[in-house]
């Protein structure tokens, strides 16, 4: 529901083409006809930003009005009776003639424009205008291609004015780039003197423009989105856990939006988050596993593996595993019978208050569900760290390294590489082919990247949320559930989870009790909150 | 010439009336004086009594709109005076405010009384320069004098006022418009609801907005009385009008008549009839924003509210542009079409883009390359626009360009040359088009 939304919990009773239903005071039009899946048009209406009211295709007839009046500015009203075009004429008139209105002015570049197979211009008019075009005269000229930020750039002539960026910058960011200047069908979309649109989510604008507008640099041309397949994913950028839906082509991620959670992220997006997808897809990849820095069979490296946990462990698991992978690993550990310890690689930052508006302040996506695993608990921070100081000193005998990100970058020193070099039993999965600590260690196996895999991730206010995934792993990596599942057997030990990766959520969910009733496709739809 | 009682512009040619002193040696600031005695409520019911509507165009009546700002809002309350007098062929605010300032802020102090609003701008069009010093130098006047400021004429009362001048948008003379542009931002209507003025206008706050005319005229209620003010006129259109009257006349001016005058008499006789003894062909009234009349239909209109109304147009702003029979009514619509494409404050889409579509369909059949439809297209065009807006600039655009087409329709069906021309996409008329 809307900000906008719900002030009392008093609900009215209204019809809307006829269909009877009751919704929450305060709720408009266009949300109340969303709940019986009615859908009124809409360009310049957003749920969390201020109604403008300026795009006129949402008109609806209201039952004793003179004039049509806009959904998105109506509230809902005891007794009201509402008509959208599904059953007005009038209504699908003034629909019909606010796209010929938009489109007189319109370039028409859909050929050349990256919003097009996605653009709500084209698909409202293909549904509810779809004719001749009666305009004889000559088309208004504006700016075209002007970069106005570091990830954004302006297309003036597609714009339709419905100020949506405009209003992102002035109420969610409150930097104000951007204005609008000229008047009557000379209107553009205009910087402010001296500024850029550099904001920490400046790239939200481009998805919040119902067209090709302002769309994203760093994806100008980069395919037809028809050819992409599109994810709905959770970033990994930190622990916020914004909603994202992520297209990719070939392999490659191609573009990647905001997905609407009122939640967590609302509609808004994080550059950092945005544009940095491609650090989790590191390359060139370990494809094979690694004894002693060379190139091993899975079955001798599994062995070597095996060798490695017999003996007290120091545990390195990374931030972005997902919350079935702590389980399993927390139950294998826990069944090994060895004394084991457990720390991920969490480490707080300082943002300031615009990055503060979205970011949280660390680069741990899914520490919450290690947590919930019982995996990790107290100060993460500080554990990492005086265990990374252990590794240093090089006290530590077993370690054992979880994922790409349990040793954070920055923290692989010469003192780390040597502490490791010197412990006699030393393990990891990994995805980079180029870590630096694939020459210390004994044994790695090929992982998988949080973007390769499905699952749970639970962000940093503790809402359980599920990621589908983004990009196919390449041949060669196993992900981590899996080696879990594979060391378990080798060592005869039975996990609560098993089963194939279609299976793999499912029978995480029927086995935790505290999940009990959730199903993936509930945990799609926007996640649950969870108290623990 | 009919002999109106010149109850606004009575002291308008005095040389020194600018002037503080001028104002005050024929009877200035009294009225004030007295109403600051009255009870606030009292004297909105006064006004309501003597039956004064808005001069700015919309006729609303003043009284009403004055009592319905809060009482005691913990909100400040502000009064703006409309004075971006932005109509085409509209100057009679123009007039007062450069020859009686004066008179202009002691309306708005009377307002501002009523309301108890301690704080009021004057929102002046951009291009009125000489009058803008003229005010300018008049609240100077009064600030020194003490009619401003801290404590009004010791009455305990305070009242600040500002001079603000607008930059040049048509626009910013529509209420929620001015108050946008007021408060720094672009000026474009604000959507109603949840901004009325009464209730959230300037800075949120409540906020009376008058013409510069009304609340002239108010201090004219007071100072006659409400009775006496409202036995001018008609029943339902009281007291006096400034007409702004231009075009083809002899005498083109600023007029103050009493309400329910007869407008063809008011041409023959005030405007000195049509120039060169041609014959009149038509006559935009109320600026125009309304549909034009032709010469034919004006026989029994008076100049008022309801009359004119009942004719198909309105009374609006009081402004006059009179067409002799050389007229081209093409041009005339080009122009005033083109006027509309310029000011849409561009919000809205049909409006935004229908503004600019009329104006280029009637620029391109002036051209001599107008092809069969193109007046059903602006017929259908302007039925897309009009009630579809936030504001009322879209209902302007509309009116003004029907009112043309449908009262000329010969003259601009005489302009598509070449009929049964075939349009570029092989379509035979645009009328073909039309249908979904």
């Amino acid at each position: 529901m809307s900000e906008a939304g719900p002030l009392h919990n008093e609900m009215v009773t209204l019809k809307i083409d006829g269909r009877a239903l009751t919704v929450p005071q305060g709720l408009n039009l266009i949300e109340a006809a969303k709940t019986v899946g009615i859908e009124i048009p809409h360009f310049c209406y957003h749920p969390h930003l201020s109604v403008a009211g300026n795009c006129r295709i949402c008109q609806v007839k209201v039952k004793g009005s003179p004039k049509l009046e806009i959904a998105c500015n109506t509230k809902v009203r005891e007794g009201m009776e509402v008509f959208t075009h599904l059953t007005s004429k009038e209504v699908a008139e003034a629909q019909a003639a606010v796209l010929e209105f938009i489109l007189i002015n319109h370039p028409l570049d859909c050929t050349v424009c990256d919003e097009s197979g996605r653009c709500k211009l084209q698909d409202y008019h293909y549904k509810y205008n779809a004719r001749d075009s009666r305009f004889l005269e000559n088309k208004v000229r504006k700016v075209k291609a002007k970069p106005i930020g570091p990830y954004v750039i302006l297309d003036g002539e597609r714009c339709i004015a419905c100020t949506r960026c405009i209003r992102f910058c002035d109420e969610i960011t409150k930097t104000g780039e951007l204005g609008l200047v000229g008047r009557g069908d000379r209107v553009e979309i205009s910087l402010s003197e001296g500024r850029r649109l550099d904001n920490p989510l400046s790239g939200t604008v481009a998805d919040l423009c119902p067209v090709g507008a302002l769309t994203h640099r760093p994806w100008r041309f980069n395919t037809r989105i028809w050819f992409a397949k599109e994810a709905e994913a959770v970033c990994p950028g930190c622990s916020t856990g914004c909603n994202c839906r992520v297209a990719v082509r070939d392999g490659e991620i191609v573009l990647v939006r905001a997905r609407l959670n009122p939640a967590v992220n609302k509609e808004w997006m994080c550059d950092e988050g945005r544009y940095g997808f491609k650090r989790f897809l590191p390359k060139p990849r370990l494809v094979r596993p690694l004894i002693d820095g060379s190139f091993a069979e899975w079955t001798v490296a599994a062995a070597r593996f095996k060798q490695v946990l017999q003996g007290e462990l120091l545990v390195f698991v990374a931030p972005d595993l997902l919350l079935e992978e702590y389980a399993l690993l927390k139950e294998f550990l826990s069944k090994l019978g060895q004394k084991y310890s457990v720390v991920l690689s969490y480490r707080r930052r300082t943002l300031n208050a615009l990055q503060a508006l979205l970011i949280s302040p660390d680069y741990a996506a899914d520490f919450r569900a290690a947590e919930f695993a019982g995996l990790v608990a107290g100060d993460l921070e500080a554990s990492y760290n005086e265990t990374l100081q252990r590794v240093r000193e090089g006290k530590a005998d077993g370690v054992l390294i979880f994922g790409q990100r349990a040793l954070l970058e920055e923290d692989i020193d010469d003192h780390v590489l040597q502490g490791l070099g010197r412990a006699s039993r030393t393990a990891a999965v990994l995805s980079s082919a180029e870590s630096k600590l694939s020459s210390v260690l004994g044994v790695v196996l090929p992982g998988q990247s949080i973007l390769e895999k499905a699952g749970l991730l639970i962000n940093g206010s503790g809402r359980l949320q599920y990621t589908s995934r983004v990009v196919e792993p390449p041949w060669g990596t196993k992900p981590e559930w899996w080696i879990i599942n594979a060391l378990a057997a080798a060592f005869g030990i039975k996990l609560g989870v098993s089963g194939d990766e279609s299976q793999l959520t499912e029978h995480y969910l029927k086995n935790e009790p505290r999940l009990a009733g959730l199903t993936v496709s509930l945990l799609s739809k926007g996640g649950v909150a969870l108290k623990f | 010439m009919g002999n109106h009682r010149q109850i606004l512009l009575a002291n308008i040619k005095e040389a020194d009336q600018h002037t503080l002193a001028g104002y005050e040696s024929r009877g200035g600031y009294s009225v004030i004086r007295r109403v600051l005695g009255m009870e606030p409520l009292k004297a909105i019911e006064e006004v309501k009594k003597s039956g004064l509507r808005g001069r700015g165009g919309a006729g609303f009546p003043t009284g009403v709109k004055w009592s319905y700002v809060p009482r005691n809002s913990r909100k400040p309350v502000y009064v703006v005076q409309n004075a971006d007098e932005g109509e085409p062929g509209t100057f009679k605010d123009r007039l007062l405010l450069e020859r009686d300032p004066h008179l202009c802020i002691e309306g708005m102090l009377i307002c501002a009384w009523a309301v108890q609003s301690r704080r009021s701008f004057i929102y002046m069009r951009g291009e009125y320069c000489f009058p803008y010093m003229r005010v300018n130098q008049a609240l100077a006047d009064c600030y020194r004098a003490g009619y401003l400021g801290d404590n009004i004429f010791g009455s305990g009362f305070s009242h600040h006022m500002t001079l603000h001048r607008g930059a040049g948008a048509y626009i910013c003379g529509e209420e929620t418009a001015l108050l946008e542009s007021l408060e720094g931002k672009k000026g474009q209507p604000r959507l109603k609801p949840p901004f009325f003025p009464a209730l959230a206008g300037l800075y949120g706050c409540p906020t009376v907005v008058n013409n510069t005319e009304t609340l002239a005229a108010c201090v004219r209620v007071f100072e006659l009385g409400a009775e006496a003010y409202a036995q001018i006129g008609t029943a339902k259109s009281k007291g006096t009008k400034l007409i702004s009257a231009a075009g083809h006349i002899n005498r083109p001016g600023v007029y103050e008549i009493e309400l329910g005058y007869p407008l063809e008499r008011f041409i023959a006789e005030e405007c000195g009839g049509v120039w060169h003894g041609r014959k009149l062909k038509a006559v935009l009234v109320g600026g125009s924003s309304f549909p034009v009349l032709r010469a034919d239909e004006l026989a029994g209109v008076n100049l008022d509210y309801e009359s004119l109304q009942a004719a198909g147009s309105a009374l609006g702003s009081g402004a006059l542009i009179v067409m002799d029979e050389t007229t081209d009514m093409l041009a005339a619509a080009c122009n005033i079409a083109r006027f509309y494409a310029h000011e849409s404050c561009g919000q809205c889409t049909p409006c935004r883009e229908g503004a600019g579509w009329v104006a280029k369909i009637f620029d391109r059949l002036a051209a001599g390359r107008g092809v069969v439809g193109d007046i059903e297209l602006i017929e259908s065009v302007c039925g897309q626009i009009a009630g579809h807006t936030i504001c009322a600039f879209g209902d302007a655009v509309a009116l003004a360009a029907q009112g043309f087409i449908r009262k000329f329709p010969e003259e601009f069906k005489a302009r598509i040359k070449g009929a049964g021309k075939h349009l570029p996409n092989g379509a035979e008329d645009v009328s073909r088009l039309k249908g979904v």
